[in-house]
């Protein structure tokens, strides 16, 4: 018998039992609605959370400290007051392994590793910011241009990212500018803002010991935007710390070279490599996040990402959704047993028919094809209305839960989701069960005796 | 007369009911011979449905061979057998055993969509085969809106679907009345004749059977009685 002979003969007996078979179908709906809908729920959870994480623009995206960082300017500051070595690292560490420090050459070999797109260093920079009247000591971050519309630079109050690196630009946020002018908050874009910062001028002499000085300096930056929210303060060692400034990395890397921001810095050897203390790594592609932290590590280096946080609640959300699939699982059930009912019902009720199709030549597989043909229509329809079905109660609850979150001062969001490979797993799923639970009286059907069968009334 | 078509030798079949041994068939050895019209003979509980339905491969003998075209159907997979009720053989019943959602046209097709031929095929064959039994304008009609004698037309034309060499028809007469059984005797006597279909008849009605069969066999407890005829 042909394939599409078996299937016309399966909707033939379906259409035979009109109430039986939509009741049954009915069950399948509902419970592929449960399952659909849970799973559904769970992604929408975990979208919400995993998702938010996404559009900061810190996915992927490592910071990296030298290890020991405290024990590694310990170490420089013992050299320098004893033997005055210059250049000469590490030694005399406590820990016995030098640490490696975050400097010009670490930065090179870290782009050089394989999956690694980018390495910038976190320069987060002391400066008093000066325009008309307004005068602040502020935080300035250097800010790659990589971060164009990531994060806080997807949405400008006013202006835009800065065009170029190389150019004297800054953003600020709209805080920091609603400080500056309250009124014509717009009106600042364009505008000259005077950053101000102690640079150090080492003075060496041959008589006495090596000496500083410390003096002001002053740098101009146009104001090329106004970013909407604040980039936040995320991750150790200020990956992106709260910053009311941020400036093109040129600008930034100008004033890192002299600025004076901590003893450290005034004690620094002047032959000695310029080290940061944070510089931030940002990977080809997210899932290659942990491979890099790893050869950051074998490196000897501190390896910190938002991956690394966020992994533990996607272990929360697999647990999750296995809980939810579980309690889907059980409505799944109670229609399969529906199903495994129905069929064992309609055997029943067609035994003679049976008896009569195998006494015409009908083999045990044609009977056996027809009877799973009828299981896997059930699923493919119970599987269609119940994707319907759970579409329509996730928005209508969607729409009641945002009503509420709206109510509560929350940020609407979708609370379940419904993407398309969850569409059609569930139809799949609904078909494979279905089989599965129709397999059995299919079976036993298959086996009958015809002559029984044939004297069956 | 030609070579055997059906041969059984010391055939049996025994079956328990409960703690009893009933012996259904207890050493029936015969021979059907092609184009014959054999009829078996014998009361209510002889063997002779039972004999029939081993013939049919519905049932597989306890012990002893049975052939068909040569070929032992004991040996059979039960696939096989379905491929022998299929092509081989063609059965009518005394309750005609048409499927009752199925129009006439659909019964007498329904043998051919297990042979896997075309829908176009099938339909065209089935209601040639009614045309040729007189049913011609009640292709569209239900088991149910037709009478006993047309009803067993349809089910002769759906034994004929798979263009099967031998008929078996068990009690095919004996749900109508005697103007209707007289009229599918000379359907079956036809068909032996003009078509050279071997025609099995179990009957219980040894005059009738006397009147269409070259040959009677009459069956008594399992065993052959008597034969008789040319």
């Amino acid at each position: 018998m042909k394939f599409t002979d078996a299937i016309d003969l399966s909707l033939r007996n379906l259409r035979q039992s009109r109430l039986r078979t939509s009741l049954t179908t009915l069950g399948v709906s509902i419970g592929i609605a449960s399952l659909a809908g849970m799973i559904s729920l769970g992604i929408g959870l975990e979208d919400q959370v995993v998702g938010r994480f996404k559009q900061s623009g810190l996915f992927g995206s490592i910071t990296v400290t030298s290890q020991g960082d405290l024990r590694g300017a310990l170490a420089q500051l013992g050299q320098r007051g004893g033997l005055r070595t210059p250049g000469a690292r590490g030694e005399g560490a406590p820990s016995g392994r030098a640490p490696v420090e975050l400097d010009g050459d670490a930065i090179q070999r870290i782009s050089a590793l394989q999956k690694v797109r980018e390495v910038t260093p976190n320069l987060r920079l002391p400066v008093g910011a000066t325009i008309g009247g307004f005068s602040s000591p502020v935080i300035a971050t250097g800010t790659p241009m990589s971060s164009k519309g990531e994060g806080a630079f997807q949405t400008f109050a006013y202006g835009e990212f800065f065009k170029d690196e190389s150019e004297s630009d800054c953003l600020l946020t709209l805080d920091m500018a609603t400080r500056i002018a309250e009124k014509d908050t717009g009106g600042l874009i364009g505008k000259m803002l005077t950053l101000s910062y102690a640079a150090s001028q080492r003075t060496r002499s041959d008589v006495v010991a090596d000496g500083f000085q410390v003096h002001r300096m002053e740098v101009q930056c146009r104001i090329a935007g106004i970013v909407e929210r604040n980039p936040g303060a995320i991750g150790p060692g200020g990956a992106l710390a709260l910053s009311g400034v941020m400036l093109t990395m040129g600008l930034a890397r100008a004033i890192d070279v002299d600025i004076v921001n901590d003893a450290q810095t005034l004690l620094r050897d002047p032959g000695s490599a310029k080290t940061y203390s944070a510089i931030t790594v940002k990977v080809k592609q997210s899932q290659y996040t942990q491979d890099v932290e790893d050869d950051l590590r074998r490196m000897g280096f501190q390896a910190f990402s938002i991956d690394d946080a966020l992994r533990g609640a996607k272990t929360a959300f697999i647990v999750l959704n296995i809980i939810n699939s579980l309690i889907g699982s059980i409505a799944l059930t109670v229609s399969l047993l529906g199903i495994v009912n129905t069929m064992v019902m309609s055997i029943l009720e067609r035994t003679r028919e049976i008896g009569i199709m195998k006494a015409i030549g009908a083999s045990d597989n044609d009977i056996r094809w027809i009877f799973l043909g009828e299981a896997s229509v059930i699923g493919l329809m119970g599987g269609l209305f119940g994707i319907a079905l759970s579409w329509v109660v996730g928005h209508v609850i969607n729409f009641g839960a945002n009503l509420y979150i709206q109510s509560q001062g929350g940020t609407p969001g979708t609370l379940f989701s419904l993407p398309l490979w969850l569409i059609g797993a569930a139809i799949a799923f609904s078909i494979l069960v279905s089989l599965g639970a129709g397999s059995l009286p299919a079976s036993r059907a298959a086996r009958l005796d015809p002559i029984q069968a044939l004297r069956h009334n | 007369m030609a070579t055997g078509v059906v041969d059984c030798q010391d055939l049996r079949k025994h079956y328990r009911i409960g703690s009893t041994e009933v012996r259904a068939l207890d050493g029936v050895s015969m021979t059907v011979f092609e184009k014959e019209f054999v009829a078996l003979l014998g009361r209510s509980g002889s063997g002779k449905s039972t004999l029939l339905n081993l013939i049919a491969g519905l049932d597989h003998p306890t012990s002893g061979s049975l052939r068909i075209d040569g070929v032992d159907l004991a040996a059979m997979s039960a696939e096989e057998l379905s491929r022998h009720r299929q092509r081989n053989v063609g059965i009518i019943f005394q309750s005609f055993n048409l499927i009752s959602s199925m129009t006439a046209l659909e019964n007498v097709a329904l043998s051919m969509t297990f042979a896997g031929l075309s829908k176009r095929d099938r339909e065209i064959r089935a209601a040639h085969l009614l045309d040729s039994m007189g049913l011609a304008g009640r292709q569209s009609h239900r088991p149910t809106e037709l009478s006993g004698g047309e009803q067993q037309r349809v089910a002769i034309s759906r034994a004929l679907a798979n263009n099967p060499r031998v008929l078996l028809a068990d009690e095919p007469t004996g749900n109508l009345d005697s103007r209707t059984a007289t009229e599918i005797m000379e359907v079956l006597k036809d068909l032996n004749v003009r078509e050279g279909k071997t025609v099995i008849l179990v009957s219980h009605d040894a005059n009738l059977a006397a009147q269409y069969a070259h040959r009677t066999i009459e069956l008594m407890d399992g065993h052959i009685q008597r034969m008789a005829g040319s």
